[in-house]
């Protein structure tokens, strides 16, 4: 004890530079988790598990005294909705019958394929007010693996940076650190979306380097392109909500508005296929 | 007897920050409780113990919420032992000192995150940044400081009282 005594100083200064290389040298790099890291996911990540249902549960009792009221009313025009969706759901499996049909006859790999998805719950979101990363129940255990495609009902919500055991890092599209090769469906038209701090807060986002010709409108839908090497081709984004060019007159810019509600987001689902190593280039951000 | 209840306090104190207090943000901001925590030990019991919790609460945000391994650590020590320094000289029963020196290091905290890993990447208008997030924080965290310095500084005498019959110190 009286060595620490004389060199505090001196010990703590180098727990400090050491705290500060690994942190240079891991920054940005995807990795599985590790040992440390799956030690204390094993004893947090219940916990937190546990206490985020007492929350959940109480704001659902909170909110469903709330809209005891307007229950019938919705119920109807649910009813209403549903009949509607049935006739087109109908009409387009007979499209898909009618594709497969042809596509086959063309030999055509199919475009938008179906993936194996498995649902997960967000046990955990992050305490600063910076970033936009959140924790699921669902790890290495059940399949799951870095940079694998997070889902929602309605949209993209992210992908997995890091797996531990039981539990899985997802940095939504929201992050500012996020960016994702995507392309307006009507249009075909590329760009880039990505995370905007002073759009977090509302749950938006935004689409850059789009070319100054391009042709895109507001209510258009963004979904991911082709050219990304972590995300299949396809998957729906969000839709525009404003376009403008950018004050070098180059390219345009657009705020997207995601379908994912990210604000009342409670179950998602991981899309069980890793493309990153399909096409084994680079991981982009 | 102190580690152990040092270590519930941070583990309980991380998983409170990362589920319920979510539902009460304002405009997108928390409290950062973490920050309490550590200045209050470091005012409380001196600049090591501050830079352990430090390094411990920073460990925990690395390992579920960060990128890069160490980078809240260090910051969570480093401000625990700065912290620390300023504990000899005012009376603990006093509420205004653990208030001001949580202000500043929240807002020095956030200050230290924004310009290493945001004005590096270009997003250069700093005021937006300030007026937006570090001092609305700064406020909200200075309130929360109240409650928590009030629980750690009863749990500290609690511990202090224990001790003090364990290794008849006093």
């Amino acid at each position: 004890m009286g060595f620490f005594e004389e060199y505090k100083k001196q010990i703590i200064m180098i727990i400090a530079g050491i705290f500060i290389l690994t942190a240079l040298f891991t920054a940005g790099r995807k990795m599985d988790a590790s040992f440390v890291d799956n030690a204390f996911g094993f004893v947090v990540t219940p916990l937190q598990e546990a206490t985020s249902g007492v929350g959940k549960w109480v704001q659902k009792k909170v909110s469903s005294a709330q809209n005891k009221t307007n229950l019938e009313k919705e119920n109807e025009e649910l009813k209403k909705q549903i009949a509607q969706l049935e006739a087109t759901v109908k009409r387009l499996s007979m499209y898909e019958e009618e594709n497969k049909k042809l596509s086959e006859l063309l030999k055509i790999t199919p475009k938008f394929p179906q993936y194996t998805m498995s649902g997960a719950e967000i046990i955990a979101k992050d305490p600063g007010n910076w970033y936009n990363i959140f924790i699921i129940n669902k790890g290495k255990k059940q399949g799951l693996a870095a940079n694998m495609v997070i889902t929602a009902p309605g949209g993209l919500v992210g992908k997995i940076v890091e797996c531990g055991n039981g539990y899985a890092k997802v940095q939504s599209l929201l992050d500012s650190r996020s960016s994702i090769s995507a392309m307006s469906l009507r249009t075909g038209d590329l760009g880039v979306v990505k995370g905007d701090y002073s759009l977090m807060d509302s749950g938006l986002c935004r689409m850059e380097y789009i070319d100054a010709q391009a042709e895109m409108m507001v209510g258009d839908e963004i979904v991911t392109s082709h050219l990304s090497t972590l995300y299949p081709p396809g998957i729906s984004i969000g839709k525009i909500k404003e376009i403008k060019t950018e004050s070098n007159g180059l390219t345009k810019y657009a705020i997207i508005e995601p379908y994912v509600d990210f604000k009342h987001l409670e179950t998602i689902l991981v899309i069980q296929e890793r493309f990153d190593q399909k096409n084994n280039s680079e991981a982009e951000n | 007897m102190r580690i152990l209840t040092t270590s519930i306090i941070i583990i309980i104190n991380f998983i409170l920050q990362t589920t319920l207090m979510q539902y009460i943000q304002i405009h997108g901001i928390l409290p950062n409780t973490a920050v309490i925590l550590i200045v209050s030990y470091a005012l409380l019991r001196g600049s090591i113990e501050g830079a352990v919790v430090g390094l411990f609460a920073g460990l925990l945000q690395d390992i579920f919420f960060g990128t890069a391994f160490g980078y809240f650590t260090f910051l969570g020590m480093a401000t625990g032992y700065l912290a620390g320094r300023s504990n000899r000289n005012f009376y603990r029963e006093n509420y205004v000192m653990p208030i001001m020196l949580c202000s500043i290091a929240v807002f020095l905290y956030e200050t230290a995150i924004y310009l290493t890993s945001f004005l590096f990447r270009g997003h250069l208008n700093i005021f937006y940044y300030f007026g937006r997030t570090i001092l609305p924080e700064t406020v909200y965290t200075a309130m929360f400081t109240i409650i928590v310095y009030r629980i750690l500084f009863s749990v500290n005498e609690w511990l202090e009282l224990k001790e003090k019959y364990r290794y008849r110190l006093f």
